[in-house]
């Protein structure tokens, strides 16, 4: 780990003083979620996501992508199927999130609340950063036995203004999340589910499956594997190497 | 029931029922071993219909020595190849493209290299390209002032590939983490006219032109400072920006300075003027998504080197004197003469000075998943002409798409779009990915 990036050493402080804090005082919600972003996406990594979008009549459309993190701000994700898809390349850097598709043959800026391939999943659910990044906890309670995150979004550029969070007393993963826009209307829905190691021993959630008001009837999953923990140079995660990320695959 | 039939249909479910209790998901993905080569290709097929303006002035200059009537057709089928190899840190790449094309004016095959180019990685810091490889730059949707390398676009098909140019290429990547200054790329090129084979488009024999793009993300913003010069090119430099507003803004724009630029004005006598001029082009746009997904794009672009109203009407009165002298002497000189003088004006996608694009796309609408209609409009700020443009893009099946588009030109006589050379034209294209 490198401990000079001030996140990784607040992740550590939380390491080494989070058993301690479950022996005496109960955890607070920044701890809660510190601990949610920890275990869902644990430090720079690469792994493989296969989304699934789910129409009414069962008929099903599967995308796959390889996906990069490094630090808390900085996600690519690369199409790998289907052949109609391939080659397309997101970049995120913060609130920046750039496409880039082979044929267009330029990066252009994109929107978080747009979507790259259709279905109910949108580009912050794909490029998600640490809910830390983009969230503050407003308020913990409980509720059915879990703990409850109430989080409200740090700036007007995140996809959802609010979050309703649900996480697991044990694992400290979230088993469902609620997402609202600004007028309070819920946008979606997240379901975590098969709580398993997906590689090197990161135990989460394997899949998240999604549905929403917005398009009823539909759902989309998205089932992550094959992770490994890779730290690549800052350069990688610029706008001028998006291009060429697949020679890193 | 035979038992031993009885005994394999048991077999079956049982292991039918193993298997949906093994789970509902597939955890394997096979995607993820990675092959050194990649080789992958389009299948397209394209049917135009034309329904003609027989009064305009363009299909008076195209056809004024057959007569196709009211309606022509066209028809496409092309094929594109793609194919990559990687040796640590060197790569090929391959695009080709091949087409055969069947319109009123001539059938033809067309096999083209479109790009063709070695990469060399020895870092993220650093790339080397060599080959022909494609160039754009610029941030706009509809039009790339800044783009001076980039080859004609089509915003509404950006799926539409493009031949590349023969460069040489330096990339330069430099991320910071303090400071406003996120990132910072250098990107230079070298591309030389050798005989036919490159770049003959860009100058004369053993011409060589130069180009450079240096990119920062500052303060969450794109900022390009771009320079073209050659020895048969005007001295070109751009400056372009994009920047997210918000979770579903997103605002852009171009700014070019050419120098020297020689400019062609056509008088209605006939007459030529033949100058240099220094134009400024600009474009600003921006992009919206709204609650239920519609996307609004609006540009406005201003066209230094486009002809005004008072230019086009003289530009459509010289047409429709040639016309009718031709008309009067069966003389073809006259009228031929006019196609050549009107070139440097229809070589532009866009002549005029200034223009307006609004693009709105629905996503998905009536839960139809990959289904999105969209219609645009391109409107000649000078003389209030403009085109028109419904269509529509679906993905019915994994790797097969249908698109279709209808341009429809609305202006009276002597306006930029009055004067096309089609009242309408629709158009139907499938496109298959392997």
């Amino acid at each position: 780990m490198h401990l000079k990036h001030p996140a990784c050493f607040l992740v550590l402080c939380l390491v080494l003083l989070g058993p301690a804090a479950g022996h005496g005082d109960p955890l607070t919600g920044p701890q809660i979620l510190a601990q949610v972003d920890r275990n869902l996406q644990p430090g720079d990594l690469e792994m493989y996501r296969k989304i699934i979008n789910i129409e009414p009549d069962g008929r099903k459309k599967e995308f796959v992508l390889w996906f990069l993190k490094k630090d808390q701000d900085k996600v690519v994700t690369l199409f790998i199927s289907p052949a109609s898809e391939a080659g397309r390349a997101t970049l995120r850097l913060g609130d920046n999130m750039w496409l880039y598709i082979p044929n267009v043959g330029k990066p252009i800026r994109i929107t978080s609340m747009q979507s790259v391939v259709g279905g109910v999943f949108n580009n912050a659910d794909i490029m998600r950063l640490d809910y830390g990044v983009e969230y503050d906890v407003a308020h913990l309670s409980e509720d059915q036995g879990q703990y409850l995150l109430d989080l409200k979004a740090k700036s007007g550029t995140v996809a959802y203004d609010r979050l309703q969070m649900w996480v697991l007393k044990k694992e400290l993963v979230p088993s469902r999340i609620d997402c609202f826009a600004a007028t309070g209307m819920r946008i979606k829905t997240l379901h975590f589910k098969e709580v398993k190691d997906i590689g090197e021993g990161s135990i989460r959630p394997a899949v998240m499956e999604t549905d929403s008001p917005l398009y009823q009837g539909y759902r989309s999953v998205m089932i992550s594997a094959n992770l490994k923990k890779r730290r690549l140079p800052d350069e990688v995660f610029t706008l001028n190497y998006l291009p060429r990320i697949k020679d890193l695959r | 029931m035979n038992p031993r039939l009885g005994g394999f249909v048991l077999l079956l479910l049982m292991w039918h029922g193993a298997a949906v209790m093994a789970g509902d998901y597939d955890f394997i993905i096979p995607e993820a071993e990675k092959k050194p080569y990649e080789l992958g290709g389009r299948l397209e097929g394209r049917y135009i219909y034309h329904r003609l303006n027989e009064d305009a002035a363009r299909y008076r200059l195209n056809y004024h020595q057959d007569d196709p009537g009211g309606e022509t057709h066209a028809y496409q089928a092309q094929v594109e190849l793609t194919g990559s190899y990687q040796w640590g840190p060197l790569k090929a790449d391959l695009l080709t493209h091949h087409a055969y094309a069947d319109t009123y004016e001539k059938n033809e095959w067309h096999n083209d290299l479109y790009e063709g180019y070695f990469s060399f990685t020895p870092t993220p810091h650093l790339v080397l390209d060599a080959g022909k490889k494609r160039i754009l730059w610029g941030k706009g949707y509809a039009w790339n002032p800044a783009g001076f390398l980039n080859p004609p676009k089509d915003p509404d098909d950006p799926a539409l590939n493009q031949e590349g140019r023969t460069l040489l290429a330096l990339d330069l990547i430099k991320s910071l983490s303090t400071g406003g200054l996120a990132n910072l790329g250098l990107t230079a090129l070298l591309l030389p006219v050798i005989d036919n084979w490159a770049n003959p488009e860009m100058g004369g024999e053993n011409a060589l032109n130069a180009a450079a793009k240096l990119y920062l993300l500052w303060y969450d913003t794109d900022i390009d400072f771009i320079y073209f010069e050659g020895e048969d090119q005007p001295r070109s430099l751009g400056l372009d920006a994009a920047k997210n507003l918000a979770e579903n803004i997103e605002v852009h724009a171009e700014l070019a300075y050419r120098q020297d630029v020689p400019r062609v004005t056509l008088k209605e006598d006939g007459s030529v003027k033949k100058t240099l001029a220094d134009p400024v082009s600009w474009l600003a746009g921006i992009r919206y998504l709204n609650t239920i997904d519609t996307t609004f794009i609006a540009e406005y672009y201003h066209n230094g080197s486009g002809y005004d109203r008072d230019a086009l009407r003289d530009f459509f009165a010289y047409q429709k004197t040639a016309v009718a002298q031709w008309q009067a002497t069966a003389d073809p000189a006259t009228i031929q003469r006019a196609g050549r003088m009107t070139q440097p004006y229809y070589q532009q996608r866009n002549f005029a000075k200034d223009y307006f694009y609004l693009k709105i796309s629905q996503k998905e609408p009536f839960d139809i998943l990959y289904f999105t209609p969209w219609m645009t409009t391109v409107v000649n700020l000078q003389d209030f002409s403009f085109n028109l443009q419904p269509g529509m893009t679906w993905t019915p099946l994994t790797n097969l798409e249908l698109n279709f588009r209808a341009a429809i030109p609305v202006g009276p006589a002597n306006t930029e779009f009055g004067e096309k050379q089609d009242i309408v034209r629709p158009e139907w294209w499938v496109r298959y990915y392997f």
